[in-house]
């Protein structure tokens, strides 16, 4: 890997936050939000996969949507080479960005549209974009479809004539087809079976290396990640708890929300002896996140201070970044 | 298997035809096994290969266009012959099942105490006093806080992990001999599966009942399971004890998948890929159901389907050619990876 100092920044995002508003009564006044992202700050190198892992509503989709313009900042700032603050963008600036930003969502069923042919599915982007024209279309898509494993032929198919994997790798085709320089992919393989996860996994690595691609990879399988990632933020309640290079990560987790969350994985070895770390309890709400630090419900070293202060978020190590008051 | 103890649920040629409009599907086709007392069986096998409908007819919960055949016999009673009264005094009481999305298997309307409460009183002749108590008990045991408060709510007012550990709750309330979980975790976050996975075998260790566990999770059958059964196209294409399987898998469908899978434990380059997809049930190929997929498939493979042979002590394969994902696993040790 190329040291960190040497290595081109892509994506700069500095504090950003999300709130959803939960409206109530006569006049659907505001009574609470939910807190999904609050303040994450990170850097995504170009050319790497960047894994951002956490449980069920600790905020890493919500990132990626909002990163996205899907959903619209609450606060903070993303800076995207050649386009400026993302969170800012309108109209056509935004547009644009949609074409070297391109996203891979979690369900191959519900993100295709039933009603349109593969082909057109595929093409849409490049048309958008002016990017093709007349007969190149056609010789560009088939292009694509191979390169994802799809026979040509079936070009003019609809969706719902396709198996899960084979969906994904429509899916695939349509984020390649704008040429972008990155692609944010959503737990781009967590609905498929184990098979078939792997056949994307590789496929998705074989792009990567072909087209140059820079992946923001988000899941909540962390074996998965720990595969395709070059770095990866473990994210806990909305917020960014540990960030490191992947090895790093797992041969020396800072965090103890780290340490029980790669200790909970069950490894395909029964011969394999662990010491586990069980976590107590639940997530708590992001409605209404504990005080201070926010795993401090959960955690087994808490101590006073984390129900009172907020540990900062900090480089501890040469690009290690953790947020807890008791890393040495 | 284990000749020395007696199996307490027998499984035998069991197979579950269903007649669809589109056609007879073979969803299971003569699968056998035995489960014996205070064991965990896992049974893996990626979506369609036929593992939850073994269990639904076991549990005769199928729908009436489904044709069971083949023998299932719990402690020397032959489950498929029982009228419909006997098989309602074995399920939840002998046998309970837990299911993967405990929000669709609870129902919404009643409190969890209620639920549990119903098992008891119709297994067990209890008063609707003494059923509560035993409710309060079970939640206590399963891990719920304030379980005097809990036992009052609905589904919804409850967490995911929650929620699976008040399905447990009734499913061992009568304190059944074999609990059958189908994907019991696949649901859940990692923590919480870790504490789910945990309390079941603490309360295996417990009430000393058997587990059969169905899942697609490798990792999940590595932490639980004693013996383990690999199914493939409503077949069962491996079968031996857990440690000889992940440690020297026979069929090459084993091996690929466990070649598969990203793995937190070792460095892995590229994850082997096992090409194409699982076959549609209504067309199976001709000859052994993998050969579409297989690397090692020859002309044989497409005319004559393989049977289960024993291959080593214990430890059964169903494919013609095991000495090749020998040499294969041979050539992968020299070169450490893939």
């Amino acid at each position: 890997m190329i040291n960190q100092k040497d290595k081109e920044i892509l994506l700069e995002v500095k504090d950003m936050v999300k709130y959803f508003p939960i409206r109530a009564g006569v006049f659907k006044r505001v009574v609470a939000h939910v807190k999904a992202v609050d303040g994450v700050n990170f850097n995504v190198f170009k050319g790497e996969t960047f894994g951002l892992v956490g449980e069920s509503g600790c905020g890493k989709t919500t990132a990626g949507m909002t990163l996205m313009r899907l959903y619209d900042a609450t606060a903070g700032k993303a800076s995207f080479k050649g386009h400026g603050d993302l969170l800012q963008l309108k109209g056509t600036a935004l547009r644009n960005m949609r074409k070297d930003i391109q996203m891979i969502f979690q369900d191959p069923y519900s993100s295709l549209n039933p009603r349109m042919r593969v082909k057109n599915i595929i093409a849409e982007g490049m048309l958008t974009h002016n990017l093709a024209k007349g007969s190149e279309v056609n010789d560009k898509v088939a292009d694509l479809m191979q390169k994802v494993g799809l026979s040509t032929d079936h070009m003019y198919r609809f969706p719902h004539e396709f198996s899960g994997g084979q969906r994904q790798r429509i899916g695939i085709a349509r984020a390649l087809a704008v040429n972008p320089d990155m692609i944010v992919c959503d737990e781009a393989v967590s609905a498929l079976d184990v098979s078939i996860q792997a056949q994307v996994i590789n496929l998705l690595n074989d792009i990567q290396e072909e087209f140059g691609l820079t992946y923001i990879f988000i899941a909540h399988d962390l074996a998965v990640v720990k595969h395709i990632s070059d770095r990866i933020a473990v994210m806990y309640l909305g917020k960014i708890v540990e960030m490191t290079d992947k090895h790093s990560l797992f041969d020396n987790p800072l965090h103890p929300y780290t340490k029980a969350l790669i200790s909970a994985i069950p490894i395909p070895d029964p011969t394999y002896d662990k010491k586990r770390v069980i976590l107590e309890g639940d997530v708590p709400s992001p409605i209404n996140p504990p005080s201070g630090c926010r795993f401090h419900t959960r955690c087994p070293i808490a101590q006073d201070i984390c129900s009172k202060e907020d540990p900062v978020f900090e480089e501890k190590k040469d690009g290690h970044f953790v947020a807890c008051h008791f890393v040495e | 298997m284990n000749k020395d103890k007696r199996p307490l649920l027998e499984v035998k040629d069991l197979t579950t035809y269903f007649h669809t409009e589109d056609g007879l599907v073979k969803a299971v086709d003569g699968i056998s096994y035995e489960v014996f007392p205070g064991e965990t069986l896992g049974i893996v096998g990626e979506s369609g290969c036929g593992k939850s409908v073994n269990a639904l007819s076991i549990m005769r919960l199928l729908e009436s266009n489904a044709d069971v055949g083949g023998s299932i016999s719990f402690e020397g009673q032959s489950l498929p012959e029982l009228s419909e009264r006997k098989m309602r005094g074995i399920r939840g009481n002998d046998i309970a099942m837990i299911f993967q999305e405990p929000m669709t298997a609870l129902n919404p309307v009643f409190t969890v105490g209620n639920q549990i409460e119903e098992a008891i009183i119709l297994h067990q002749n209890k008063s609707q006093d003494e059923a509560h108590k035993m409710a309060i008990d079970m939640l206590r045991k399963v891990g719920i806080p304030e379980p005097t408060k809990r036992v009052d709510e609905y589904p919804h007012e409850l967490s995911g992990g929650m929620r699976q550990r008040a399905m447990i709750a009734m499913a061992l309330s009568c304190n059944p001999r074999v609990l059958i979980a189908d994907e019991p975790t696949t649901a859940l976050d990692v923590t919480i599966q870790a504490q789910i996975l945990e309390l079941m075998k603490s309360l295996q260790d417990e009430y000393g009942m058997s587990i059969i566990m169905i899942t697609h999770d490798l990792g999940v059958i590595a932490e639980v399971a004693d013996r383990v059964v690999v199914m493939y196209a409503g077949k069962v294409v491996e079968y031996a004890d857990a440690v000889t399987l992940f440690k020297n898998p026979k069929h090459p469908y084993t091996w690929g998948l466990l070649n598969a899978i990203p793995r937190l434990d070792i460095e892995q380059d590229t994850l082997y890929n096992i090409p194409g997809v699982v076959p549609d049930p209504l067309h199976f190929p001709e000859g052994c159901k993998f050969n579409t997929r297989c690397t090692f498939c020859e002309e044989r493979c497409k005319k004559e389907e393989p049977e289960l042979i024993e291959v080593e002590k214990n430890h059964y394969a169903r494919c013609f050619f095991i000495e090749k994902v020998e040499k294969e696993k041979a050539k992968t040790k020299a070169g450490e990876n893939l």
